[in-house]
């Protein structure tokens, strides 16, 4: 029973980590983009970090990890901390960053 | 400074008075490197040179949701060779650095006294700036931004220069003249 239940919680994992395609974090003191330049490179660092998204409109940084890899909120928020800003909220969502991108280049 | 783990370049040059430097920053807060300035007496060929090892520390930032405001201190510790008096001199010295800005508006003041040999002199400048629209992170942002700036060796007025600024990624760069039609260039590169 315990093997039925093991497997049940590891595809409802795998199916969490599909369907969050990334990290949207929102953080403060995002204001130009020759100071924000470190949140990327900071973030870029991570190894399970794929690709990077600052968003200085709206001041929020979406985050793609790698294929079947998972992203550590802790790590992310180091990352920004060490670039200088805060985090606010994190949060996974559904999209990936080109995704992202579109969806907020059609609501301009 | 920049960020963490990160080179600063940064230059002010102009006729009266030039100003390179270079820093690492080693912690979130703190920043390490050197500076080489000359200053040129008023009105005289006269100038003064002074190479520094300098410390950069990030005393407090304020994240806000669309502002960020900085509190800065530095300090310095190095030669200056005065072409008038022809000698070089142990030479420090001191700055604190305020600024406020949001997407479109950009404010700093900032003071920095250096002394030596028993002789001390104090730059001082005020900046305000505004860009002419919002950009997202990878297209370039222009600015104009009006300084007041008085270097006290060079003369006791304050002079005036506007600028256009231009910030795109790593890149930021300033030109402009002041009221007395000398040429001004800034750059800052943080990679």
């Amino acid at each position: 029973m315990k093997l039925i239940y093991a497997g049940l919680l590891g595809v409802v994992l795998a199916f969490l980590s599909v369907a969050s395609a990334s990290t949207k974090i929102t953080v403060n003191g995002m204001v130009c983009a020759f100071c924000a330049q470190g949140i990327e490179k900071s973030l870029s660092k991570i190894p399970e970090v794929k690709a990077v998204f600052v968003d200085l409109k709206n001041k929020v940084v979406v985050v793609e990890s790698r294929d079947g890899v998972a992203l550590n909120d802790k790590s992310l928020t180091q990352g920004i901390t060490d670039a200088g800003y805060d985090v606010i909220k994190i949060e996974s969502i559904p999209q990936t960053i080109s995704q992202f991108r579109s969806e907020r280049r059609s609501k301009k | 400074m920049g960020f963490k783990n990160s080179w600063m370049i940064m230059g002010d040059l102009s006729k009266p008075y030039y100003d390179l430097s270079a820093n690492y920053a080693t912690t979130i807060n703190d920043a390490y490197g050197f500076s080489l300035s000359q200053t040129q007496y008023n009105r005289s060929r006269s100038t003064s040179r002074t190479a520094e090892v300098i410390y950069v520390r990030k005393v407090k930032r304020w994240n806000m949701p669309e502002a960020q405001a900085n509190m800065w201190f530095a300090g310095g510790v190095g030669a200056t060779k005065d072409s008038k008096l022809d000698e070089t001199r142990a030479t420090a010295s001191l700055g604190v650095q305020l600024d406020y800005e949001t997407t479109r508006f950009y404010s700093m003041v900032a003071t920095r006294t250096s002394f030596a040999g028993g002789m001390t002199s104090t730059n001082s400048t005020a900046r305000l700036g505004v860009s002419f629209y919002e950009v997202d992170y990878d297209q370039a942002q222009p600015w104009i931004v009006i300084e007041a700036r008085r270097i006290e060796v060079e003369s006791k007025q304050y002079e005036f220069t506007p600028l256009i600024r231009v910030i795109h990624n790593k890149y930021f760069i300033e030109a402009g003249a002041n009221l007395s039609g000398h040429l001004r260039f800034n750059f800052m590169l943080n990679y």
